[in-house]
């Protein structure tokens, strides 16, 4: 176990080189200059040209990646914003806490509503309940999350006058975009927990527990579910990895600074050095989330235990 | 009984207390701001938020009206005079004002900020015309110019003027994050993405301000603005015209319109034919409905003007041709150009915000026999494009505030490749712009600029639609002054009403 978790964090360092020179490449690709995107079409070509050389713009694409690379591994430097000219990790710190909290709630929320309701849905197949959850889910998937945020915002911050309508000063800023997150993303959840279990409990083991005569709940909770539960989890570890890289569009609806707005603000204005440090910055997160995910499934999974115990091969 | 008087006694005291709590003043005030700011340099910002930021932390040496109408008043310097041969602006500077650190303001933080201008690569055009500063006294500074630049003065007029000690003393980064002025308003703390805080300066030379706080909240989303402007936690902002409907019809929010010297045009590029023919361009210039285009498109908050100088700018006059609709006179004007409708103009080149311009225009060309398609490009792809001249026609909004001077970015030759988009070159407007800029005499540079938009508008250089105003929202309680031209503003004049 410990030699295979030392081994997949070996594995991020190519990741994280990888994802740097993709990243890089992609922005160098990508038209304009930031110079001229500052400054406009009103500036003088010398402001301009001045500008880009002050940043190292105008040095040679593999100049400026090595040097971009080496002053992380040497100085763990993130490198200075071309547009607000303070140290790219400020951005990154002041922003990120927000991100994070808002995954993490909307994880919470979106787990607890979706599969909960997604083992009744499928324990009690095709009664009233299930036909409300499938329809209600089929809703909520369906809804865009900008106008689920800003019906929310009318009903709880205009009308009823419970809720802040921006920002992220309290905790009370956080509720009403973990509702618009989750409630999206529980709708995903429900249906795959639904239909995972629905799959599960026509397996045979499940026909061999009842058989042997186990009572209907433990046959559910200790059977069914575990094995059912390893597509939820892994579809829930990706998307919490993916929400790391910030809900861009709850963030810009309720005016929440965060991750999602840094990064496409800093891709619009091509600010190489914010948008390559927040990547890198989320590039780690990602992957530790991933392995978090991937040690989970040994505890629900006994199969996949079984294998991490015989040094990462199968039994057979 | 006597509990009861005590009881009542207690409720009347508690009543009391409630309203003294209502009655006391507020001074607080919260503006919403559509993205966050990068910068609060003195001189090296970019974007007009951080403008109207900096204006309440900096002070300028002087205040003129944009609009060029008034005569210029006194901030810093409480007097100048310009020497008869237009080459010496000398500033006699007030000696009671104080940097938000308590250091005073003297003649070398005016020389220390002009010079940081020069250098700026990014607001370098406000001192456009200045040679060298001169240090005479403490509160004497001599500004010599390379030969007479009339527009000098309004591009002094935005110059911030920061303190030379504080730059000294703090890393470029702080003193740009940090701003030391001696505006009304000093600056407290600013979080990333989210808000920056200003507090009164009562020490300012110009009277303590009435709103002690201010706090600019990020609020990226035009909609939640104004959601929030309705729940009283935003109580000043800029708004979008699709939100006017509903924050017209609440009691609590006023609306004020200030009109900007942005415009909104069809760029033809001059290069390519049938554009290089001055019918074609004049028959395109009558095609286009601008009243159908500001009510589709700025929902009627937009000045229709086919003019490029806004008609509250210096320089605009009503004798100057304007283009109305007429498609009868656009077909006419093609038969005499010789062009066969229907015709395939080419491709209308447009980002995604100008979209629905582009798309209102088109129809327009249509009703005449024109025939284009939309192209739509990504901004920075965009920018490129129509700045080399890869386009046969553009629409788009454009920004050239200051001086009416500015316009010369729009027409004269040193421009291709950068704001004149039509790739227009023609040595008298060359020539005429270039006299416009060494006249001093109001008079005589308004005749110059009489002759240029004349001009202008005979060759139908671009087909400019409108003027776009700026539409702000505040709650009814609050005090604040009409909107000059471009619309910023000074918290300063803002107050609560009691």
């Amino acid at each position: 176990m410990k030699k295979y978790v030392l081994k997949r964090i070996l594995y991020m360092i190519p990741v994280l080189l990888g994802v740097a020179f993709l990243v890089f490449t992609i922005l160098s690709l990508t038209p304009g200059d930031p110079g001229s995107i500052i400054l406009g079409i009103t500036a003088k070509p010398e402001d301009i040209a001045a500008l880009n050389a002050q940043f190292g713009y105008d040095k040679p694409f593999l100049v400026r990646f090595f040097t971009y690379i080496g002053n992380i591994i040497f100085h763990f430097d993130l490198g200075i914003s071309y547009s607000s000219r303070q140290p790219v990790i400020n951005d990154i710190i002041a922003r990120f806490p927000n991100t994070f909290l808002l995954a993490v709630f909307s994880m919470i929320v979106s787990a607890v509503i979706g599969v909960s309701l997604g083992i009744l849905s499928a324990i009690r197949q095709y009664s009233v309940l299930d036909h409300i959850c499938v329809v209600v889910a089929l809703v909520f998937a369906s809804i865009p999350g900008f106008w689920l945020g800003l019906m929310l915002l009318l009903l709880f911050s205009l009308k009823l006058g419970w809720l802040p309508s921006f920002g992220a000063a309290s905790l009370k800023h956080f509720i009403l975009p973990t509702i618009t997150i989750s409630l999206t993303s529980a709708a995903g959840l429900l249906r795959l927990t639904r239909a995972s279990m629905l799959e599960t409990v026509r397996q045979e083991y499940i026909r061999t527990a009842k058989a042997k005569g186990a009572p209907e709940r433990r046959v559910i909770w200790k059977h069914a579910l575990r094995n059912a539960l390893i597509p939820v989890i892994t579809t829930m570890g990706t998307s919490f990895g993916a929400s790391l890289g910030g809900a861009i569009i709850a963030e810009t609806v309720f005016a929440m600074p965060g991750m999602g707005t840094l990064l496409t603000n800093a891709i619009r204005q091509k600010d190489v050095p914010v948008v390559m440090g927040a990547t890198l910055f989320l590039a780690v997160l990602f992957s530790v989330v991933v392995l978090v995910v991937d040690i989970l499934y040994a505890f629900i999974d006994p199969r996949i235990k079984a294998k991490y115990q015989n040094g990462g091969r199968s039994r057979e | 009984m006597k509990k009861l008087s005590v009881i009542a006694a207690a409720a009347c005291l508690g009543l009391m207390l409630s309203v003294s709590a209502a009655a006391a003043e507020k001074t607080d005030l919260v503006i919403a701001m559509d993205a966050d700011i990068e910068t609060l340099h003195p001189s090296d910002y970019s974007t007009t938020i951080e403008i109207n930021i900096l204006n309440q932390v900096y002070d300028k040496l002087i205040y003129m009206n944009p609009d060029g109408a008034e005569d210029p008043e006194p901030r810093i310097a409480e007097s100048w005079e310009i020497s008869e041969d237009g080459l010496d602006y000398t500033f006699h500077l007030r000696d009671d004002i104080k940097f938000h650190d308590g250091t005073p303001l003297t003649a070398e933080d005016v020389k220390f900020s002009l010079e940081m201008y020069q250098n700026s690569d990014y607001q370098s055009a406000n001192v456009d015309g200045l040679d060298t500063v001169e240090v005479v006294d403490d509160s004497t500074v001599v500004c010599h110019l390379s030969s007479p630049y009339s527009p000098f003065l309004l591009g002094i007029s935005a110059c911030n003027i920061a303190s030379k000690a504080y730059s000294e003393s703090v890393s470029a980064e702080e003193f740009a994050s940090t701003p030391n002025g001696c505006g009304p308003y000093r600056y407290v703390s600013r979080a990333s993405g989210s808000n920056v805080v200003l507090e009164a300066n009562e020490d300012y030379y110009g009277g303590a301000p009435e709103i002690k706080k201010v706090t600019f909240e990020v609020i990226p989303d035009t909609t939640t603005t104004a959601i929030a402007l309705q729940t009283g936690e935003v109580n000043f902002a800029e708004i979008a015209s699709s939100n006017l409907v509903m924050l017209e019809s609440n009691p609590q929010i006023t609306i004020a319109e200030a009109p900007t010297s942005g415009f909104t045009y069809l760029s033809m590029n001059l290069e390519k034919e049938p554009f290089s023919d001055v019918l074609v361009r004049q028959a395109i210039n009558y095609a286009i409905n601008r009243e159908n285009l500001v009510m589709v498109c700025y929902d009627g908050k937009a000045e229709v003007n086919s003019n490029i100088c806004a008609k509250s700018r210096f320089g605009y006059s009503d004798d100057q041709m304007q283009y109305g609709y007429d498609p009868e006179k656009a077909a006419e004007l093609l038969a005499e150009a010789g062009i066969e409708t229907p015709y395939d103009l080419g491709k209308i080149l447009v980002a995604e915000k100008y979209e629905n311009l582009a798309t209102v225009i088109q129809a327009d060309l249509a009703a005449v026999g024109l025939n284009t398609t939309i192209v739509k490009e990504e901004f920075n792809t965009f920018i490129g494009d129509l700045t080399s001249g890869n386009y046969d026609l553009c629409a788009l909004e454009m920004t050239l505030e200051g001086d009416t001077q500015q316009l010369a970015l729009a027409f004269t030759t040193d421009w291709i490749g950068m704001a004149n988009n039509a790739r227009y070159s023609d040595e008298e407007m060359d020539a005429l712009f270039a006299e416009a800029g060494v006249v001093n005499d109001s008079e005589e540079r308004e005749a110059i600029y009489d002759k240029i938009f004349t001009k202008a508008q005979d060759e139908a250089v671009y087909a400019v639609i409108c003027n776009p105003q700026t539409l702000y929202a505040y709650s009814a309680d609050l005090t604040v002054p009409e909107f000059v031209l471009e619309g910023y503003y000074y918290i300063n004049q803002f107050s609560w009403n009691s």
